[in-house]
């Protein structure tokens, strides 16, 4: 990889990675999916996701390669829109969260034990004594069905973790040299953050970001089975929400496509979030970061 | 004492914290309640006694503390669809839960404690690499999927067929494990990945110590080793987690479990609550877990500090929560 400058922290994860034929593995499914939703997005497949195209769950066959469900949509067609919505869900998710832990994470770590700290502290204190599902369910009821309900309740709940993560960090960061002689230049603390401690703080960031996709597509089909998931649309989580129901009537085309899809590229993504922990943190105790929010 | 006066305060912090974020969004900004309550047509003076009853005249903080007082005296209302009380409600359900979800939960850890101790044990051999290979695919499985898949195979006439596909008409002890079976195997399925790559990061951390290698070099079994120095060392981290998972999974978990099975619970009472816009049941359960959690905290903290003196200061909320 001749673009990447020699010995930087991209060059030498991907020197990791390449050596690791299960990230690498997990790396052509997480691709494969999304040369999947780059198709949706462009119209080329999945268009068809909303039409009734056949009779009411119809068996596989050349016209519907997954069969039909309740309504006669073809449920080929709806697995692969909902890859898009899968991409659309975690990138989000993982973005702001990332974005809104980092902030409040690098503030929290350079005024550690401070006053702006023990608030931001009592913050994730609070927010993480709410069950997951119960501060969703609070927030789709005080919002009334508005479909952005889902994306906030996911930010407000897992950014807590990377906050920590960062916090942290830069507690540890904050006393390098390298910080020290910037303060003693007189460098301003908001420039000293963005440009020598959040950069610093990147393994953490591109590792919790992998988790929370993880966690954000598996929360949406808790979710949409609950009903506050995707509205007026289709999921993964939807086609499973839709099975329920006709699983005990013998009819297996949505349960067997949608549970597909999510276990193959979850599967992914988890190997991937693996081998990265491994490139970017050998040695640490891996897993110090996938806890909480586990269960779903 | 010092310590003790510091960690209780934070924890009523903590209480006014989440008691803050449920009055806001379930009864601040929530729906207003009014017509709900009344019938067709009603005068202004009907309307504006419903409203003096809910206190909707009343300013944000004169309410807020109506609500922690309502909360504190465990006088949390009647139900919106049932009429009836709250307290009565979650009187009748939480026995159901704790039934239906500590045999998976005990379950769910014991077994992956024993898988960790394997992995550690043989670690990077065949029987690590497999035991962390069906852990990331358990972790990649979605509940739904699991429970799904569960029923399909056990509970229908596609499968096994030999568990009831749905209910809970429990009498005896043979009758709650014909119920409790598919819901446990679907909570340790979903719960031991996650459960089983922990321990074994806790134990590899442990039997790394100079004190194991001692104990090794004496000639100690690998059972002894990882049974009695290995396991009485972790303990610390594995209460924390154990501790700190109770309120979520039991009810996160019974949510799912309860209103898929149609289990009368605590969790299939929340479910019925989210759907039909229940707010007393709603912002009682919500409240009510959040509260005992903080509590439950406290305790740890207490019992780390008793058990433990060199425990200056708890390293941040539960060291296994970073």
């Amino acid at each position: 990889m001749k673009w990447l400058a020699a010995n930087s922290t991209a060059a030498r994860t991907w020197q990791a990675l390449r050596t690791d034929p299960w990230g690498l593995a997990g790396l052509a499914v997480i691709l494969f999916f999304f040369l999947l939703a780059l198709c949706v997005w462009l119209g080329l497949l999945g268009a068809g996701w909303a039409e009734a195209s056949g009779g009411r769950w119809q068996g596989p066959g050349p016209d519907h390669w997954f069969g039909t469900n309740m309504l006669g949509q073809d449920i080929f067609e709806r697995a692969v829109f909902s890859a898009r919505i899968a991409f659309e869900i975690g990138l989000v998710v993982a973005v702001a969260t990332t974005i809104l832990g980092a902030g409040l994470g690098a503030l929290a770590g350079w005024r550690a034990f401070g006053f702006v700290d023990d608030v931001i502290l009592w913050l994730l204190g609070v927010l993480d004594s709410i069950p997951f599902y119960l501060l969703v369910a609070a927030l789709a009821y005080a919002m009334q069905g508005q479909p952005l309900a889902m994306y906030i309740a996911m930010v407000f709940t897992f950014w807590t973790a990377t906050a920590r993560l960062v916090r942290a960090e830069v507690m540890r960061i904050r006393n390098q040299d390298y910080v020290k002689s910037a303060r003693a230049i007189g460098l301003p603390g908001w420039r000293i953050i963005l440009r020598h401690v959040l950069p610093n703080t990147s393994h953490i960031l591109l590792v919790q970001g992998t988790l929370v996709f993880v966690s954000a597509i598996k929360a949406e089909v808790i979710l949409s089975f609950l009903g506050l998931g995707v509205q007026d649309g289709v999921s993964w989580g939807v086609m499973l929400a839709e099975s329920t129901q006709e699983v005990i009537a013998g009819h297996f085309g949505n349960f067997l496509a949608a549970s597909g899809m999510l276990f193959l590229f979850l599967l992914g993504l988890n190997l991937f979030s693996d081998a990265l922990q491994d490139a970017l943190e050998p040695g640490s105790a891996r897993l110090r970061s996938r806890l909480f929010k586990a269960p779903a | 004492m010092k310590y003790l006066l510091r960690k209780v305060s934070n924890s009523l912090l903590l209480v006014i914290g989440v008691t803050l974020v449920s009055f806001v969004l379930m009864v601040w900004f929530g729906p207003d309640r009014t017509y709900g309550l009344i019938g067709k047509n009603p005068t202004q003076e009907q309307i504006d006694q419903v409203r003096r009853q809910l206190g909707y005249d009343q300013p944000f903080f004169a309410r807020y503390l109506d609500y922690l007082g309502d909360l504190a005296t465990l006088d949390l209302g009647h139900s919106d669809s049932s009429g009836e009380s709250v307290s009565a409600l979650l009187a009748r359900t939480v026995p159901i839960t704790l039934a239906l979800m500590l045999p998976g939960f005990v379950l769910g850890n014991l077994l992956a404690m024993i898988l960790a101790m394997f992995s550690a044990w043989y670690r990077g051999g065949w029987l690590d690499r497999l035991i962390s290979g069906l852990s990331v695919g358990s972790m990649s499985l979605s509940f739904l999927v699991i429970i799904i898949g569960l029923q399909v195979l056990l509970c229908t006439p596609y499968g096994l067929n030999l568990f009831p596909v749905r209910g809970w008409n429990v009498s005896d002890f043979g009758s709650y494990l014909y119920h409790v079976t598919v819901p446990t195997l679907a909570l340790v399925l979903v719960s031991i990945g996650y459960n089983t790559r922990f321990y074994r990061s806790v134990f590899i951390e442990e039997a790394g110590r100079d004190h194991i290698m001692t104990v090794r070099a004496f000639g100690a079994s690998p059972a002894t080793i990882m049974g009695r120095h290995v396991m009485a060392n972790s303990m610390a981290p594995i209460i924390t987690r154990i501790l700190f998972s109770v309120p979520l999974v039991v009810i996160s978990g019974s949510l799912l479990i309860e209103s898929y099975f149609g289990i009368p619970g605590v969790g299939k009472a929340s479910f019925d609550a989210i759907t039909s816009g229940d707010q007393p049941v709603l912002k009682a359960v919500v409240a009510l877990t959040a509260v005992s959690f903080v509590l439950v905290q406290l305790a740890a903290d207490l019992l780390y500090r008793a058990f433990d003196p060199r425990i200056e200061q708890a390293p941040e909320n539960g060291s296994a929560r970073a």
